[in-house]
């Protein structure tokens, strides 16, 4: 079974869209439910995966690989032939990632209770949307990679485009116009790649850019070229992460989308640029991405700075936890620039914790929105009289945001942070900086809505049964990484060290 | 017993989640859970304690998680320093578990509270078993999340909303500094543990430069903890929180911390002479200038803060000036007399429902328990002899003599007469004279709140006999079988020194008695002669304003700034990207025009550059 494994975790969402299409699109408690079971399936065979997974097991692991597509070249020596693969496979970075999605996507399918109309459609793109994210983890090729890449985005533009808030199509365009733009940079250096190495599979490419320089003139790829890639790459995941000044689509999907899908979208598809960066970026041009370490490290601490800053004042929920993503982000950049274990775990650690913890914080601004009617600052007030439990938990959840010790964000932060002083302690002593705004703008904020004279709420009642599992799953999860971050670590450890190898770290 | 120290944090951890679990319990029974489980870890921690004074230790540790070769470790440790802080906190944490099933009583969300002392207290006892910096820096901020929710207690109260998040902003400023002078450590140690840095230190692996710079980062963090100058504004406005609270932590436990913290790493300040001069010189100016606002506070709980924050600047002057023992030493006698103080300004806040001292009065007779217990707390704090803030403060003062620091000495002498003064001034007012408020109705507290009471008031007499020249200086040689090597050993400075600091606080005391019980003196030809001075004390030295014209301005200004930015120069670019991209298919659009001539003409145009390109690279661009 375990040959076809991750071809079925892939698949596993078309599940739900295939029961769907037999469902009538009124029937609206019938697909909410559909909507569930369909991303309970991917989740349990994600589980299976991950037992079917060697933890410390070094490389690749559960690999399929068929060949597709194949096409000749006619040159003087004879043809060529370029065969294109259908190769999938995980390494502990990706099953990590997988996990990630996959947990995320049953909240969000819970959450999903809020949404308004057209249920039949919303999920079909929801679970395209989901099986878009797990291919994207899974792939091992250039190829498979772009395919599910942009896959994730049309599902993403007409979720937001058609379900999202008042000014839903202006985000759903800036949307795709800036993912667009990043794609198109994306496509035109894997292409290049492909055509100067002749080869599309992750490990191949490694291996063929990590030969030395006399054998690589031979394939006429040059130091300048290998830069240009990185460059490319570089730019084309900083508009997905998003790196200052790349971040305006962002925040306007956080403040349009409807909350369950900016779970996904924070949560996830975010993550998609940091896996990017560390798969292509440090993982095939080590060498270049070192000496670009230092504008990446600078590139971080703009990122959390002026995120931090830009929160603090944010009269709008929505957009302290936009601007706060993107400060966060930043973490994940000054990690990656310090070119050592510490700083690689603390990027990794702080894609998953941020992933969690943006999932929780919008599901519960989704909460709020479906009380009050509103995520502004000014109309809520005293909350915690009412709604006891959803004070708490948006509490808990701020306060892992600030890297509270005992929770997720800690670790990332803590990491990111020792990696970054061993290497560049003067950038990383400024980043600090960091540690004290986020606190200011996290305490603010949600001190604003739980704490202070109560405000009338039209619907006033706390966190129902069913708002409670995802909440209290995700601060489960936010904890248990706090509290035992040896079971993340030892998964990634494989992974990142075959990356630090390249890196000569 | 040593075996089993790890499980006294977990006593108040365990009380923390069933309270939660109860915490819609009307019954105040719940109470009894904190109480019962903070006295299992005092039993624990006194247990603990006399081990160690037979001069047993234990440190237990394991990996925690990996990064590359180095393994993250945690675990507990126990030593005289830390069994001694763990009868601290785990005996007032009790007594004040106690006296809040009194003062709490009534409250809508009784069990809370205790929830909230139970993690206040998990954390703060975890903090001092702590074998390592990282992982006493989590406990550290642990510490401050219990702070910051009971601070904000009354969250409905916008000043304790502001409050607790001042406290919480303040307190991180210095923790930022903690942050990042352990990890400067962990670079040159390769390690968190305290024992591996010590020994890094005796070996001279790190240069005094860094010593210095680390030393002074984790300063900043105790800084920070402990209410010194330059952070110390949040601590007087954390009396917002329920005065149980304000005796706990922001008297005798927390506050403490940055106190402990310093002792703990005290072989890397005793390493670096200019760590030791600052941390001397901060206590020591901290000590008179927070005096010299309690001289004119009006709420009963201000002025036991600001004298909370001049205490703790003692401790932190001791220190500095090489008294490991004298800073000790006071923190042990100050978190009892400290503690009995709010204690019983809370006892006289819950019997006349208002903590302005200017409608108080007369309640001598009215509080039979609290008045003398009050009038014990004063006379210890103010180094009156026997009792025991005179021979801590006694010790203090000889520590900075012998260590040469008499500039630094005669600001504490002063700071002594300041702080007998202002004790005074609130005991007179309140307990003595007539009655100027409402007062119909006043009753003393319920034994529940007296009997703590009474406890404190016992060790506030006696605890300063741990250490005195005359019975025996049990104390410095109890902490003599820790880390710290103990150079100076004791200070006897010269005799006269004890007779100064008596005639001080004795002085402070009569100033006090002529102004506001006889009435001999009146109280405002200060105010009248000096009005710019006054005033400037009266308004705490306008610090908070300055930081608030400063800091608080400038850093939103900043974010207004970026947030103008964001919409006019990173929005523009996208506007920008957006009008380019619709340009360009504006143009693509005009040119599907049907006429099949513009077709052919970019069709051969397209032709002509693919053979250009392949007739120039000779090839496949390849």
């Amino acid at each position: 079974m375990n040959t076809w494994l991750l071809s079925i975790l892939i698949l596993s969402p078309l599940l739900g869209v295939l029961v769907l299409l037999f469902t009538p699109s009124q029937d609206e408690k019938s697909i909410k439910w559909i909507g569930i079971l369909g991303t309970l399936f991917p989740l349990g065979t994600a589980l299976v995966t991950l037992s079917a997974f060697n933890k410390s097991g070094e490389g690749l692991q559960l690999a399929e690989k068929f060949q597709w597509v194949s096409y000749e070249v006619f040159q003087s020596n004879g043809d060529v032939s370029y065969p294109i693969f259908y190769e999938v496979g995980v390494n502990g970075l990706s099953m990590v990632l997988i996990l990630l999605t996959t947990v995320v996507s049953v909240l969000a399918a819970i959450a999903s209770y809020s949404i308004k109309k057209d249920w039949k459609s919303y999920f079909i793109l929801f679970f395209l949307l989901e099986m878009g994210m797990i291919g994207v983890f899974a792939s091992q090729n250039l190829f498979l990679f772009f395919i599910f890449f942009e896959i994730t985005l049309i599902p993403m533009f007409f979720l937001i485009g058609r379900w999202g808030y008042l000014e839903k199509e202006k985000a759903a365009y800036s949307f795709l116009i800036y993912n667009g733009v990043g794609s198109a940079i994306l496509l035109i250096a894997f292409v290049a790649m492909f055509m100067k190495t002749g080869t599309m599979n992750f490990e191949q490419l490694a291996y063929t850019f990590s030969l030395p320089q006399s054998e690589l003139s031979d394939m006429n790829i040059t130091k300048d070229f290998k830069m240009g890639m990185l460059i490319a790459l570089l730019l084309a995941f900083a508009v997905k992460l998003p790196v200052a000044p790349l971040h305006s689509w962002m925040v306007k999907v956080h403040v349009q989308a409807p909350p369950p899908i900016v779970m996904l979208h924070s949560g996830i598809l975010l993550k998609i640029g940091a896996y990017g960066l560390i798969v292509f970026g440090a993982g095939l041009f080590p060498d270049q991405f070192e000496s670009l370490a230092f504008i990446i490290g600078l590139f971080g601490l703009i990122n959390l700075l002026y995120g931090a800053f830009l929160a603090l004042t944010q009269r709008d929920m929505k957009r302290v936890l936009a601007y706060s993503s993107v400060s966060h982000m930043g973490i994940v950049l000054i990690g990656l620039a310090a070119l050592n274990e510490a700083g690689m775990t603390g990027a990794v650690f702080q894609v998953v914790s941020h992933g969690l913890i943006s999932a929780l914080l919008f599901f519960l601004v989704g909460v709020l929105y479906e009380r009050g009617g509103s995520s502004q600052l000014k109309d809520f007030g005293g909350v915690a009289k009412r709604m006891p439990i959803f004070a708490g938990v948006l509490l808990a959840g701020g306060l892992a945001s600030l890297g509270l010790p005992g929770m997720s964000g800690f670790i990332s932060e803590f990491m990111a942070f020792l990696g970054l002083f061993e290497t560049m302690p003067v950038l990383a002593a400024i980043g600090t900086l960091g540690l004290i705004l986020t606190a200011v703008y996290v305490l603010r904020a949600v001190l604003a809505i739980t704490f202070g004279t109560e405000k009338e709420l039209s619907n006033a009642h706390d966190l129902s049964s069913t708002e409670r599992i995802p909440a209290f799953i995700l601060l489960a999860a936010i904890l248990f990484i706090g509290i035992y971050p040896a079971w993340l670590s030892d998964m990634l450890r494989p992974t990142l060290d075959s990356i630090l190898l390249g890196l000569g770290g | 017993m040593l075996q089993n120290s790890w499980l006294i944090p977990l006593f108040p951890l365990l009380s923390f989640v069933l309270l939660l679990i109860f915490r819609k319990s009307k019954s105040e029974g719940t109470a009894w859970i904190g109480v019962l489980l903070t006295g299992l870890s005092l039993i624990l921690s006194i247990g603990v304690w006399i081990s160690v004074w037979q001069g047993d230790g234990i440190k237990v540790e394991g990996t925690w998680f990996e990064i590359g070769e180095r393994a993250i470790t945690m675990g507990y440790e126990v030593n005289p320093l830390n069994a001694l802080m763990l009868v601290i906190v785990s005996l007032v944490s009790f007594l004040v578990h106690l006296y809040s099933k009194g003062y709490m009583h009534g409250d809508d969300r009784f069990p809370v509270f205790f929830a909230y002392l139970g993690l206040f207290s998990f954390a703060m006892l975890g903090l001092v078993l702590s074998p390592n910096l990282l992982q006493l820096y989590m406990f550290w901020e642990l510490v401050g999340l219990g702070s910051f929710l009971l601070i904000g207690f009354y969250y409905f109260k916008p000043e304790a909303k502001a409050a607790a998040k001042k406290a919480f902003v303040m307190t991180r400023i210095g923790d930022v500094g903690l942050f990042i002078g352990m990890i400067l450590l962990f670079w040159q140690v390769g390690s968190f543990e305290y024992d591996e840095i010590f020994a890094s230190v005796r070996n001279g692996d790190i240069s005094s430069g860094m010593l210095t710079l680390t030393a002074l980062c984790i300063f900043v963090g105790a800084i920070g903890k402990s209410g010194q100058l330059p952070l110390h504004t949040w601590l007087p406005d954390a009396m917002e929180g329920p005065t149980p609270v304000s005796a706990l932590i922001h008297a005798a436990t927390m506050v403490a911390a940055g106190v402990y913290l310093v002792a703990a790493m005290y072989p890397l300040f005793q390493a670096s002479e200019t760590a030791l001069t600052v941390v001397a010189v901060v206590g020591g100016v901290t000590a008179i200038f927070a005096a010299s606002i309690g001289l004119m506070q009006k709420d009963i709980k201000r002025v036991l803060a600001y004298s909370t924050v001049s205490q703790l600047g003692y401790m932190m002057l001791a220190l500095g000036a090489s008294g490991y023992v004298a800073g000790i030493f006071h923190l042990t006698t100050h978190a009892f007399f400290k503690a009995l103080l709010f204690l019983a300004a809370g006892s006289v806040i819950h019997a006349v429902h208002t903590q302005n001292i200017d409608e108080m009065g007369g309640l001598w007779k009215k509080l039979r328990l609290t008045g003398p217990l009050f009038l014990i707390g004063a006379l210890a704090i103010s180094g009156v002899p026997l009792l025991s803030g005179f021979f801590s403060k006694d010790e203090i003062l000889a520590s900075t003599y012998a260590d040469g620091r008499y500039g630094l000495f005669w600001l504490a002498v002063v700071a002594a007469f300041m702080t007998a003064f202002y004790m005074f001034r609130l005991f007179f007012l309140v307990f003595t004279g007539k009655p100027r408020g409402d007062q119909r109705g006043v009753h003393e507290s319920p034994s529940v709140m007296t009997l703590p009471m009474i406890v404190l008031g016992v060790l506030a007499i006696v605890a300063g006999y741990l250490n005195t020249t005359w019975f025996g200086t049990f104390l410095s040689d109890y902490l003599a079988g820790g880390p710290v090597e103990l150079a100076h050993g004791d200070h006897h400075g010269p005799g006269w020194i004890p007779i100064v600091a008596t005639a001080a606080s004795l002085l402070g005391i009569g100033l006090a008695y002529l102004i506001y019980q006889k009435g001999t003196l009146s109280g405002d030809w200060v105010t009248r002669s000096l009005p710019g001075l006054s005033n400037v004390i009266y308004n705490k030295w306008y610090v908070d304003e300055g930081y608030d014209a400063t800091f608080v301005k400038g850093t939103k200004g900043l974010s207004k700034l970026g947030v103008l930015f964001d919409k006019y120069i990173v929005d523009g670019l996208v506007a920008a990207v957006v009008s380019g991209v619709q340009g360009l298919s504006k143009v693509g659009s005009r040119l599907q025009n049907g006429q099949v001539q513009t077709y052919g003409t970019f069709a051969i145009f397209g032709i002509v550059i693919l053979l250009l390109i392949v007739a120039l690279t000779g090839g496949y661009f390849t």
